[in-house]
């Protein structure tokens, strides 16, 4: 196994060599995960791509640490040599989460940043085209926090039709309908719950 | 200027215009949902809706037949409704698809509409998800069947009651930037 | 008035009305034999007489300048006038319209009339797509008029006359005909007349799928419905015209619709199975060989 991940291994000693704050570890082949400090994402991302090879970005992912208060930014970058993935993550606050943009590493970054900036509500600093994206006109927070509450608003703003807003169970309709029952065993199922 | 004609010289052009409505419908299909997909093989060989007299048009100047296939999000029900109000009477609405309907599997969904005609006047829905290219001819033939009835009033509905639909659709369009047409 | 001049106003009346039957009956076939090429069953023949009378039952509402209403008139106008200075049918004061002695440089003129006026109309509706297309119809015309120029200067060298009724006279017999008396310019005006069909590969200007429809995509309902009898009765001019000059001409309405539809499925056919050309590969295409055809029938006739 040790003989296996020797090339995940090399590059995790270069990094810690050169950044000695971030926490480095390999889940598993091919993989590379670091937590990095905010200010650290610029120059690591660019040691990266300059010094080890990791030419491709393949996606940048968000994710919403309510109990925190802290929003997380992952980047994948890609080697083409090695095969490796180095996933990079930072923490912002959730309040103000303000970050320096990465256009001039990789240009095609800007739809990542744009789609985040109005899912997750994060600034990208020099940036330059945070504008409307997929949402026009979008009030309030941002949908994809998990404050959001996505079936109350779906309901005050939008019209539904009558049958539909309740979000009946489909089996249980049709149980009702044809005059079955429904098995103890399969009843935890049956029931959804929304509120 | 209105045009007076006898009863029975005037039901007899309307007949000959229903029937040619009825044989030649033009649409614009507006392609953003996933059911935009089944629109290629109602067209092409295996289900030849031609027969019908079913076509293509290229723009809303030219179309009858405004084809919603799929969900609408806001920001294309605002597209919708002015490619809607650029085509010329008479003409009509067909939504396809559970979302246009009900919302279909995004009831809960932020940013699609769930009732298509509460912002356009819809003429024939035709349900499923999606719904195959019979299912759609099915819906065309629909169609036919409403127009031959002179029932397909959509476009006047939509005059009559413009504020009622101009108070939903500002509802949720909220930047409401566009031009007024003159039908 | 004498009977001739009644006639004469009676052709005026049935040969616009035969022109759009027969050029739209032409449609509807070859939308038909479209269709069985792509393996489908088609539309009735009768589909494109439903199109064109429900485009005239549509109300229409669009106003964008007076050129944008005229537009369409023109192109009407060129078509059926055109037809009126067409011999339909060889020695009958019927169908002779109003041939004279230099119709064919005056044809040469007229057909251009009303593409121009399409261009006018289509230029003030400010849609980008109509411009695109206008700009590219006008390029193809000037591939085309080439060819076709020198194809007709060739004859008019040859037989040394420039009526299409003198033309019709010289050919009194399947092998007077001018296709066998002068092929090369026949190759160099077929060639140009494929351009001039508008049909696949050179169909740059209507291209649905690039431009929507080029200069037809702002005007709807009447315009277009307008825009399509136009197309059908100079489709029917057309024929005609290179029906009287390389064929023969024909004695009887039969004869005529035979030749006609014959010379019709060359540009169909071709169109069926071949891709579309760019606009400057069509231009290169219409410079090249039919040119080259059209001067060889030119030396052949002068050396």
């Amino acid at each position: 196994m040790e003989v296996k991940l020797q090339v995940e291994n090399e590059i995790l000693d270069k990094i810690k060599h050169t950044f000695h704050s971030a926490e480095v570890s390999i889940p598993r082949k091919q993989r590379v995960e670091v937590k990095l400090r905010n200010d650290l994402i610029h120059p690591f991302l660019a040691y990266l791509k300059d010094t080890l090879g990791f030419k491709h970005l393949s996606h940048i992912s968000t994710v919403d640490w309510l109990e925190e208060n802290e929003i997380e930014l992952v980047y994948i970058v890609m080697n083409y040599d090695n095969l490796v993935e180095v996933i990079a993550k930072i923490r912002l606050d959730r309040e103000k989460p303000e970050i320096p943009t990465l256009r001039e590493f990789w240009p095609q970054i800007e739809t990542y940043e744009r789609e985040i900036h109005e899912m997750y509500g994060v600034n990208f600093l020099g940036h330059g085209n945070l504008t409307d994206f997929i949402l026009e006109d979008w009030e309030g927070i941002p949908p994809m926090r998990r404050d959001f509450d996505t079936v109350k608003y779906a309901k005050e703003t939008y019209f539904n039709r009558p049958g539909r807003e309740d979000a009946q169970d489909v089996r249980t309709t049709i149980t009702k309908k044809s005059g079955e029952e429904i098995p103890e065993l399969a009843k935890v199922y049956s029931v959804r719950h929304l509120e | 200027m209105e045009v007076s004609y006898d009863k029975e010289s005037r039901k007899i052009v309307q007949a000959i215009e229903r029937f040619a409505r009825k044989h030649s419908l033009w649409v614009l299909a507006y392609g953003t949902g996933c059911g935009a997909i089944e629109v290629p093989p109602t067209m092409t060989s295996r289900y030849d809706a031609e027969r019908f007299g079913i076509r293509g048009a290229a723009t809303p100047r030219q179309a009858d037949v405004l084809l919603i296939t799929g969900y609408l999000s806001v920001k294309t029900l605002k597209r919708v409704i002015r490619t809607y109000e650029q085509m010329q009477d008479p003409k009509y609405v067909i939504g396809f698809g559970s979302c246009t309907i009900n919302g279909g599997m995004y009831w809960d969904s932020y940013n699609t509409i769930k009732l298509l005609d509460m912002y356009i006047p819809v003429d024939v829905y035709i349900n499923g998800c999606m719904p195959r290219p019979e299912a759609v001819i099915s819906g065309f033939i629909e169609l036919q069947k409403v127009i031959a009835e002179g029932k397909a009033e959509g476009a006047r509905k939509y005059k009559e009651n413009l504020d009622w639909y101009r108070a939903n659709q500002q509802k949720i369009i909220h930047n409401w930037n566009m031009p007024d047409y003159n039908w | 008035m004498d009977s001739s001049t009644w006639l004469k106003i009676l052709g005026y009346i049935i040969t616009p009305i035969t022109a759009f039957v027969v050029g739209v009956t032409y449609g509807g076939i070859v939308r038909v034999i479209t269709a069985r090429v792509q393996n489908r069953f088609g539309p009735p023949i009768t589909q494109n007489f439903w199109d064109i009378i429900k485009l005239y039952s549509k109300k229409t509402a669009v106003h964008h300048g007076l050129m944008q209403h005229w537009g369409p008139v023109f192109a009407i106008t060129a078509s059926v006038t055109s037809l009126f200075f067409i011999p339909v049918l060889k020695d009958s004061p019927l169908w002779l319209n109003n041939s004279f002695n230099g119709d064919i440089i005056f044809l040469l003129y007229m057909m251009v009339f009303g593409s121009l006026g399409m261009a006018l109309g289509a230029g003030q509706t400010g849609n980008p797509n109509s411009a695109i297309g206008v700009a590219r119809g006008l390029a193809l015309m000037v591939g085309y008029e080439v060819p076709f120029v020198l194809a007709l200067v060739a004859i008019m060298i040859q037989f040394k006359t420039t009526s299409i009724a003198e033309l019709m006279a010289v050919q009194d017999g399947f092998s007077n005909w001018l296709i066998f008396q002068s092929p090369f310019a026949f190759i160099a005006a077929i060639l140009a007349f494929l351009g001039m069909m508008h049909y696949a590969p050179f169909d740059v200007t209507f291209a649905p799928a690039e431009i929507a429809s080029g200069p037809a995509s702002e005007f709807g309902g009447k315009y277009l419905a307008l825009m399509q009898t136009s197309g059908s009765i100079f489709t029917f001019a057309k024929l005609v015209l290179f029906t009287d000059i390389f064929l023969g001409g024909a004695g009887d309405l039969v004869t005529l619709i035979v030749k006609t539809f014959l010379l019709y499925m060359i540009p169909v056919l071709t169109g069926i199975v071949n891709p579309r050309y760019r606009t400057e590969q069509a231009i290169t295409f219409f410079w090249k060989w039919p040119t080259v055809f059209g001067i060889i029938a030119i030396l052949i006739v002068v050396l």
